[in-house]
């Protein structure tokens, strides 16, 4: 790994360990609030966990900004190769998915989406996250491709 | 990858003559240049051609106009 990633690979980690542990206070703070009546649980833990998500994507985000920015034209016409190539192959597959999923004789199917549950945010956030897989799987197989076929030897 | 690739030409280069030359390692032309030593072996092998910022920084670096190290297939 080229020496200024590890910069930015110990400022995420910082970020990502204050984040955890800001979490960890805002779970302690909401409990303690629940407990005495001053908040209603459900909600406070709705709106902790928005803010929570919004700041982790915002790191991740900052995060990918700043590797973009450390790694080398090559690495990078490594990524946006595969971000285009894997990614859209990626949702071809899942593609395939969506038109079988809005078929009449999907309407019975009913499978455990999430962690338990089958009601309709979690089968919305499970096909967001098969989606996602899917484009990722593609990511990286067409980047160790496209990697390996111009640096090995 | 750049334009021309695309357009299904390929390129030469001379860098792993003029790296020669001078007894530069790949890791030493790679710290000159500012990337990575896999890039410049990918450049050497001709499996990945330099945009135009990194082919004026090569030129520079060896004191040859780009001409003389970059050339059509």
């Amino acid at each position: 790994m080229s020496k200024r990633l590890w910069p930015v690979v110990g400022k995420s980690l910082l970020g990502l360990a204050a984040i955890l542990v800001l979490m960890f206070g805002a779970g302690i703070a909401v409990g303690y609030l629940s407990a005495r009546g001053v908040v209603a649980a459900d909600d406070a833990m709705v709106t902790v966990m928005t803010i929570f998500a919004v700041i982790l994507m915002i790191g991740g985000m900052a995060f990918s900004v700043a590797w973009m920015r450390a790694i080398d034209e090559a690495a990078r016409e490594a990524h946006k190769s595969a971000w285009f190539w894997g990614g859209c192959s990626g949702m071809a597959v899942g593609g395939v998915g969506i038109v079988l999923a809005s078929l009449p004789q999907a309407q019975a199917l009913q499978f455990v989406a999430w962690d338990g549950r089958t009601d309709p945010a979690a089968y919305m956030a499970a096909g967001a996250f098969a989606m996602m897989l899917l484009m990722t799987l593609g990511y990286f197989v067409v980047w160790a491709w496209w990697w390996l076929a111009r640096t090995r030897g | 990858m750049v334009a021309g690739a695309d357009a299904g030409l390929s390129m030469n280069n001379r860098l792993k003559v003029l790296r020669a030359e001078r007894n530069w390692s790949q890791a030493d032309l790679a710290d000159a240049l500012g990337v990575s030593r896999q890039t410049v072996n990918a450049l050497e092998t001709g499996r990945y051609d330099p945009s135009l910022p990194l082919a004026f920084r090569i030129a520079k670096v060896f004191g040859h106009p780009i001409e003389s190290i970059f050339s059509e297939d």
